[in-house]
């Protein structure tokens, strides 16, 4: 059923795709010939229209393109004349490094902030929704902007271009993980809050557990829960944002990969991304559901029965 | 006029940059050593430097496929080409030594510099010659910009070793500043023999550096070629480049190369917006080189092809409607100057006419209202038998820096005094292309650079208004005047100079006088440097930076 429904998702997404970036302006023959505005020879053109099948009608490029796909072939890049597998493949270490170190990060802020405002005194509690409001808020460029003006030009602590060195993750990892933190600790703090008014707090006080304690062993399940299931939308959303700021960074990746893609018309690679994508989406949805499971007794027992 | 000059920038500078930029640009005219900073000492040997590019990292890193921009900016470092050109717009030698033309122009000797080797240890010889210019005539080559260049070329034959002949099928003045450019280089044979694929990695020359690794979207490694020796005419010094190695990263975020310059990561950065480069005034430590394109000037074309710009009187309403000097002045921090010619100030046979383009609103309201553009709707915009006068504009904003957007919209915002509805399209590239192809604009800006004034011809003749086979044309103005085409093309055929300068300037004053066009500057071609790059210059072909002798002070 699962499955089924991964083949679903991933025919749709590489259907929509190949209409999709017809439907804008661009010849892709041209992309394969130095880029838009390009003054190529008929004899160039037509040779490269055969080469690539582009002179076919549209529903049997499509058909070729589902017929490649089903075999695992992405196909060739027009404009870098690599396969689309190996371009990815290099690129994807990057992109999934930043946002996994990004999702990891927003969720050790989101959790430090929820667990410490919730509940508390209402200044504590207003300024901890006023700090997720905010950092939610943030445009990535914005904040990479700012990032670089303080901690590059002026402190000099961190390098505006990531060049591969630890130090260099900083200020993307920062840039991509402070709204995410925003948006995780808005739902934590609602199911923290939610918690906390529950029975079993109470009877958690009266064997004399201290407040530390008690967020710590006994509600911070049900914050979590949430933004677990929140991650699998999270980790997509962090890859679009990875486009912002791959190229604010200077940093090789996906982002920079599709943008590049996109702005060629390089139907093969904007398809091998898009797709790649859409399986990341999958594959979080899996593992979102096994966290769940794992973070919520109540769903192991009926999946026992 | 020099193409490149090159400014030290100090705080006092701040108040005449312009005036000073030209002073420098005087001062430098006839000096063709590469070091014109008065503070450098003797070069130092060794380093490595890290270059930031703005521009697109470059599909392929042969020029000869495709051909654009950002792989003239790289392929300068490693390849080289049978001749250059000097401050003063002279053709000088660099992989030939000499050349003759035959009296009916229709065959060129080209005589070649001896003991030349390619990084591959093949020899650079007529052959090779023959195989680099069969090599752009290849349509499998998917070349553009060579391809184009080669357009009267019908083949090379290598009478011996070191003696090429160029057979043409109609005499070419523009034959040695198409072979100046970078797009049309000289590989080694055995490298292009490799197949498309391997030559785009690291395509093999003669020059300073070989292509190291390129590692996609991050950066391209390029290594001192320790037997160089084959510097253009007006190179510095003599044997391989001081440099270790070049590390040529690709940054797109302008902002973020500006940050890595000042934090120290970088030393060279291309494209530094206005406001960065004036911010830089500040700082002691920044140079600056600005070395406007070749070709054209930036400028806004006129689409005398349909209504309502086929009539003249329309166009010049515009033009005498549109205010756009302090406009430049503001926007572009003082450091782009105003233009009044359709080519680059670069080009020695540039000619300019300032009265042409006196804004005067009164001279324009007069104008529309002998053209027929009488009633106003309820926005103040002219119409004529019920048509508004709106003005379609594509901008590109992968080709428009964004205060050049900005000046658009003051554009707009003039051109409505008089009447007129000037519509601002912001467009990706492919979007761009497609809306000029279909014929939807009135007006539109679009850089061309090319050595040389041939370039006219390629976007004022009637020729290019045909489309090539993927719909693009160059003569976006649509001017078809069969006066002017006659000029051009004795022009491109006119080797004597003193005849050739003349027949340009008679199409030149034709195209300005005719209200074709709006020029604006010069196309913007800047670099900053960190000041312990000393030596760098830019070619005086199409400006990219050269860093044969360059190194690194301190």
């Amino acid at each position: 059923m699962l499955a089924a429904g991964a083949v679903f998702v991933m025919w749709a997404v590489a259907t929509l795709t190949f209409f999709a970036i017809r439907l804008i302006p661009g010849d892709p023959a041209e992309a394969i010939l130095g880029g838009p505005g390009s003054q190529a020879s008929q004899e160039a053109l037509d040779q490269v229209r055969r080469d690539y099948g582009l002179d076919q009608p549209l529903l049997v490029q499509y058909l070729a393109m589902l017929a490649r796909l089903v075999t695992g072939d992405l196909g060739t890049s027009y404009a870098l004349r690599t396969p689309v597998a190996d371009l990815l493949g290099g690129q994807l270490g990057g992109t999934m490094l930043l946002a996994v170190l990004a999702l990891l990060v927003a969720w050790i802020l989101a959790l430090g902030l929820s667990l410490w405002s919730t509940g508390r005194a209402r200044v504590a509690a207003a300024v901890g929704e006023g700090i997720e409001l905010t950092a939610a808020a943030l445009p990535h460029f914005w904040l990479a902007a700012v990032l670089i003006a303080i901690f590059s030009t002026g402190l000099d602590w961190f390098p505006p271009i990531a060049t591969g060195t630890p130090a260099g993750l900083v200020l993307p990892v920062a840039t991509l993980a402070i709204p995410l933190a925003g948006f995780l600790a808005q739902v934590m703090r609602e199911s923290l809050l939610d918690a906390l008014q529950q029975p079993f707090v109470v009877s958690a006080r009266a064997r004399g557990e201290n407040t530390t304690g008690l967020r710590l062993r006994h509600t911070i399940r049900h914050a979590s829960l949430p933004a677990i299931s929140l991650s699998g939308w999270a980790l997509g959303w962090l890859l679009s944002g990875a486009v912002v700021v791959e190229t604010i960074f200077a940093m090789p990746g996906l982002g920079r990969t599709l943008l590049q893609a996109v702005t060629l018309r390089d139907v093969p690679v904007v398809t091998g991304v898009v797709l790649l994508v859409a399986l990341v989406y999958v594959v979080m949805t899996v593992v979102t559901d096994v966290a769940s499971r794992l973070a919520d007794p109540r769903l192991r027992q009926e999946g026992a029965r | 006029m020099p193409t490149a000059t090159v400014t030290t920038l100090r705080p006092w500078r701040r108040i005449a940059l312009p005036a000073i930029a030209l002073v420098s640009a005087v001062a430098l005219a006839g000096c063709q050593a590469a070091e014109p900073d008065e503070a450098s000492g003797d070069p130092v040997e060794g380093g490595t430097l890290v270059y930031a590019s703005g521009d697109a990292e470059p599909t392929c890193l042969d020029p000869h496929v495709g051909g654009n921009y950002p792989q003239a900016l790289l392929a300068g470092q490693f390849l080289e080409s049978l001749v250059s050109r000097d401050t003063s717009g002279e053709i000088i030698p660099w992989l030939a030594e000499s050349w003759e033309p035959s009296d009916d122009g229709l065959a060129w000797e080209f005589t070649l510099r001896e003991g030349v080797t390619f990084t591959d240890g093949t020899h650079f010889d007529a052959e090779a010659v023959a195989v680099n210019v069969e090599h752009l005539k290849d349509p499998a080559t998917q070349s553009s910009t060579g391809y184009l260049a080669m357009g009267k070329v019908d083949r090379v034959e290598a009478v011996d070793d070191l003696t090429a002949r160029f057979v043409l099928t109609a005499p070419d003045s523009a034959l040695l500043e198409s072979l100046s450019q970078p797009w049309t280089a000289m590989q080694s044979p055995a490298g292009i023999a490799r197949g498309m694929e391997e030559n785009c990695e690291a395509p093999v020359g003669t020059g300073p550096f070989i292509v190291g690794e390129w590692v996609k979207q991050d950066h391209v490694t390029l290594v001192r070629n320790d037997d160089y020796s084959s510097p253009p005419a007006d190179a510095g010094h003599d044997g391989p480049p001081y440099l270790d190695a070049i590390e040529w990263r690709f940054v797109p975020d302008a902002a973020s190369r500006y940050a890595a310059l000042q934090g120290g990561q970088v030393d060279v950065i291309d494209n530094p917006q206005p406001d960065t480069i004036a911010a830089a005034e500040g700082d002691d430590v920044l140079t600056w080189i600005d070395a406007p394109r070749p070709g054209a000037a930036n400028r806004i074309e006129l689409n005398s092809g349909q209504a309502p710009f086929d009539d003249e009187r329309v166009r010049e309403a515009f033009i005498r409607a549109v205010e756009v000097n302090d406009g430049i002045d503001a926007l572009f921090f003082g450091t782009a100057e105003r233009s009044y010619s359709a080519l680059s100030s670069a080009e020695q046979l540039a000619y300019s006419d300032e009265a042409l383009f006196e804004p005067d609103l009164d001279a324009a309201n007069a104008l529309l209202d002998e053209a027929g553009w009488t009633d106003r709707d309820a926005d103040g915009i002219r119409m004529k038998d019920g048509v508004r006068l709106t003005l379609r504009f594509p901008v590109s904003t992968n080709q428009s820096i964004p205060a050049e957007q900005s000046l658009f919209e003051q554009v707009q915002a003039t051109a409505k005094q008089a009447g007129f509805d000037v519509a601002i399209e912001l467009l990706d590239l492919s979007s761009w292309y497609s809306a000029l192809f279909a014929h939807e604009y009135e007006i539109v800006s679009a850089p061309y650079t090319k050595v040389g004034p041939d370039v006219l011809r390629i976007l004022y003749h009637s020729d290019s208004i045909t489309p090539a086979p993927s719909g693009y044309f160059a003569n976006l103005a649509q001017l078809d005047d069969p006066a002017v085409d006659a000029l051009l093309t004795e022009a491109a055929s006119t080797s004597e100079e003193a005849a050739r300068a003349d027949l340009y300037r008679q199409a030149q004053e034709r195209i300005l006088g005719g209200y074709y066009l709006l020029p604006l500057y010069d196309q913007q071609n800047s670099f900053l440097l960190d000041a312990r790059v000393e030596g760098a210059r830019t070619m005086p072909t199409v400006s990219t930076p050269t860093f044969y002798d360059a190194w690194l002070a301190g």
